[in-house]
């Protein structure tokens, strides 16, 4: 169809009936409010597609792992993201020396674009009403971030008609609710980063281990479950992928001394005892909830110092843990002081016993059992990856305020979390 | 079941009317001929109506003309009524806006939710059409070349079907559904026999023809996929998935799955099928679909992977630098260029690659389906938006017809859900539209 050229100057008398094209004219037709670009509402064009479909430089072009800046000149396909994430070698390979208290600052960078990224992606996901039960990952190649259960529409739709035809329809819609509150949290969370989420995080993306999948089990709510900030594990669910993602956490606490960059983590938990007095104080939050994705490395924060540490921060935990939600078969088993100690006892040992009551309790859809135990676990690692300024010598707070540290005077208790700046 | 057209009768595509009011008046009035009414004129037809001034002669002129246009560059033929019935010459005054691509309706298209399509090897004479729907159906059409689509039978599973696919040599149809099983249709007969079993619904399934073996595949829920010998109850292979399997493609000698919380895994099918390579996700959120393509040598290179997030990622096996190569693009989303507004995503639902141009089509949650060409990095077309989803797609062995399916995806939830609303099938001439762009 010839285009109406005066349409295009604004003055045809015809209107709708005119008989030539008018661009744009048809593009209102759904009803929607639908501002179709330029390019999208011709489809006809050819020549018009070339240079068309110039998308907005969205969250993704923003955030470089994606490549787009590179690719925002180029006009076709929009902001076509091209290969591999650039990030992939600032692999957080801190160097041999443990008690780095501060990331490189090109690491720093990093870390402050992917959380940007992740903040600008929540957003978009909220208004974009895009399908909301979906797995995200803040960059390519890196792993999922937790507390996104992944459901496709046709398993929804499935079970939709399942409890049509047994008449129970309400529990699915509560269902339903239930999923969609959670994704509401698990967003906000995402959005107001806080530094226990941050933290959660950036361990999360760092550790690569992957969370737990989602079992269909409407109604496991995750943020019942306290939050483990030394577990890879998404509390809602439990699955067999989250028990072989959980024994290769644990194989991989059993090295703690081995493994010096698991000590480098060590920023990255900054906040988690910061969220330890909030279990003495308060209920759990959801936000308390996050850091439960941290990786299974703050296991190995078995320091011998923190030993006694962590059994008297574990004293104050068993009252929150009787106010949460979590009403678990499985916590009273944990909640005495004796396997606590035995937990807290220094050297690798005691992971094995816990790891192996946790492969233990832990079955498909005994959410609240394994989190409880995951919470009780974390906890005392939680404490025991800081030291309390108290807990310090002079001579050691002195080497950690200092820029760098001294040989021979190198502390050998992971730093107080106010040390840190994240 | 549908039965076949009476011999000889050729079957109207059923012209579809808004208003029988309207109807009648496309049937009262000649059309005018483009020159008999100057275009300027207001001409207020008093017709015995009553509603608003139509402008009937003006409005019949212009589809006249849309018809013979179209008639012109159809491979299809012409035929009077294209199957879009009245009501689309009528935008202004309706709001029917189910096809407004004026493409060929599918007639008696299935009641619930088009899931899956697929058209016949070209092992098989003239081109037939199988859909499977949340209707828990399986229905064949025979679609002739001048574009009218013959109801030819159908099968019933006892849950939706999700998947289905042709045998290499067009007798069989293979279906997957909800109900755990997945059935072997043999088309000579219309019996249909379960080939299949699972723990949890079979959401792909494919025929495999390798030199030295033949098999099904079928990718479930239960996060394993099997490989049947359609004369055995028991499969001969079964490989562990990470998760549960969301979507599939073969073209052998490779196969890809992808599966929930952003799993991919290619498969090499030579001698007997095994894993090739666990893939980390070039997207961001859910994968909804994925579509394998052929370089020049036709032979399977690389696929393109839909997400729910409105991207499309292209990906390429062993490419000599993957950082190009591989890129993504986004698609089916609101508005294009205007970055201040939030825009709206919509899910891909479907890709599917012509198989003569090595193009590219996508159809999403949007209502809209959109052509690429991914050599050249550029979009080829988008349609107009439909007013249901686009939940299915697919190309003709030749790649001159172009099928595509709007019905409700379930991408809003349950409270979106229509069971009353109709739902089609479009079939587009997809020749020439679908032409490469020469990259210069």
């Amino acid at each position: 169809m010839t285009i109406c050229q005066f349409f295009l100057q604004g003055r045809c008398r015809f209107g709708e009936r005119c008989w030539n094209e008018h661009p744009g004219a048809w593009g209102a037709g759904g009803g929607r409010q639908q501002h179709p670009s330029g390019s999208n509402r011709r489809g006809w064009n050819a020549t018009s597609q070339r240079y068309s479909s110039v998308i907005q430089p969205s969250s993704f072009s923003k955030s470089t792992p994606w490549g787009g800046s590179r690719e925002q000149e180029k006009p076709s396909f929009g902001s076509f993201d091209s290969g591999d994430s650039t990030n992939r070698n600032r692999g957080f390979g801190l160097s041999q020396n443990p008690f780095a208290t501060s990331p490189t600052s090109d690491e720093q960078k990093d870390e402050k674009k992917l959380l940007e990224g992740i903040v600008k992606d929540m957003e978009v996901w909220e208004s974009s009403g895009q399908w909301m039960f979906s797995a995200y990952s803040p960059m390519k190649k890196k792993p999922s971030i937790s507390g996104f259960t992944d459901i496709s529409p046709e398993e929804l739709r499935l079970e939709y008609h399942n409890f049509l035809t047994s008449n129970n329809l309400q529990s699915y819609l509560n269902s339903i609710q239930q999923l969609k509150n959670q994704w509401r949290n698990r967003v906000n969370e995402l959005k107001t980063l806080n530094t226990s989420t941050k933290i959660a995080l950036l361990s999360d993306i760092k550790d690569g281990i992957n969370q737990a999948t989602p079992t269909f089990g409407f109604g496991s709510r995750q943020t019942a479950t306290f939050g483990s900030p030394g577990f890879p594990v998404n509390n809602s669910m439990g699955d067999n992928a989250q028990n072989s993602s959980f024994t290769t956490s644990s194989g991989f606490a059993t090295a703690p001394t081995g493994s010096p960059s698991v000590f480098g983590n060590s920023p990255a938990f900054g906040a988690v005892p910061s969220t330890s007095p909030a279990i003495t104080t308060s209920t759990p939050a959801p936000g308390f909830g996050k850091p439960e994705i941290t990786s299974a490395a703050s296991f190995s924060f078995k320091t011998p110092a923190a030993s006694g540490f962590g059994s008297a921060g574990f004293s104050g935990f068993p009252a929150p843990m009787a106010a949460g939600p979590v009403g678990a078969p499985g916590a009273p088993a944990f909640g005495n002081s004796s396997s606590v100690a035995g937990f807290g006892s220094p050297g690798s040992h005691s992971h094995t016993p816990f790891s192996k009551s946790f492969s233990d309790t832990h079955d498909g859809h005994s959410s609240t059992s394994t989190s409880v135990s995951v919470s009780n676990g974390s906890t005392t690692t939680g404490n025991e990856l800081f030291t309390p300024k108290h807990q310090l010598t002079a001579e050691e707070l002195r080497q950690f305020q200092s820029k760098k540290f001294t040989l021979g005077k190198i502390p050998l208790k992971p730093p107080p979390v106010e040390l840190l700046n994240i | 079941m549908h039965g076949p057209a009476g011999p000889g009768a050729p079957l109207r595509p059923r012209k579809k009317r808004s208003s029988p009011i309207q109807g009648e008046a496309l049937a009262t009035y000649a059309p005018a001929g483009p020159s008999t009414s100057p275009a300027g004129t207001r001409v207020r037809l008093r017709s015995s109506l009553g509603s608003e001034p139509l402008e009937l002669k003006l409005k019949l002129a212009f589809a006249e003309r849309q018809i013979l246009k179209r008639a012109k560059m159809s491979l299809f033929g012409t035929t009077s009524g294209f199957g879009t019935g009245g009501t689309s010459m009528f935008g202004s005054t309706t709001t029917d806006n189910h096809n407004p691509m004026k493409d060929i309706e599918v007639t008696s298209s299935p009641d619930d939710s088009i899931g899956c399509l697929s058209f016949s090897p070209p092992t098989l004479p003239g081109n037939f059409l199988i859909a499977g729907s949340w209707a828990n159906d399986v229905r064949c059409w025979e679609v002739q070349d001048s574009g009218q689509t013959i109801p030819k039978a159908q099968q019933m599973h006892t849950g939706p079907v999700l998947d289905v696919c042709w045998s290499d040599d067009g007798s069989k149809v293979f279906t997957a559904s909800c109900d755990k099983t997945a059935k072997m249709w043999d088309l000579n007969s219309n019996q249909a026999i379960q080939i299949a079993q699972h723990d949890a619904p079979v959401k792909t399934i494919h025929w495999i023809k390798a030199p030295n073996y033949s098999c099904v595949m079928t990718g479930s829920w239960d996060k394993t996929l099997k490989f049947w010998d359609t004369r055995s109850s028991n499969p001969m292979m079964v490989l562990q998935l990470p998760e549960r399997c969301y979507c599939a493609d073969m073209i052998y000698p490779m196969a890809v799955v992808a599966t929930a919380e952003r799993g991919l895994i290619v498969y090499q099918l030579e001698n007997q099928p095994s894993e090739f390579r666990r893939i980390e996700s070039p997207l961001k959120h859910q994968h909804r679909c994925v579509a394998i393509f052929k370089d020049k040598q036709n032979k399977p290179t690389g696929f393109a992977l839909g997400s729910i997030e409105g991207r499309v990622a292209i990906h390429y096996i062993n490419p000599p630098n993957p950082a190009k190569d591989n890129f993504t693009f986004k698609c089916h989303r609101s508005n294009g260029t205007n970055t201040s507004a939030p825009q709206d995503i919509y899910a891909v639902n479907g890709i599917a690659f012509h198989p003569v141009h090595g193009t590219l089509a996508t159809v999403g949650s949007d209502g809209r389906f959109s052509f690429w060409d991914k050599d050249a990095r550029t979009k080829l077309k988008t349609s107009e938006q439909l007013d249901q989803p686009i939940s299915a797609c697919c190309f003709n062995h030749n790649g001159n017809i172009f099928a595509y399916a709007s019905s409700y995806d379930w991408s809003k939830g349950h409270e979106f859900y229509n069971p009353q609303k109709k739902n089609y099938i479009f079939l587009r001439n997809a020749a020439e539209e679908l032409k490469p762009r020469n990259k210069k």
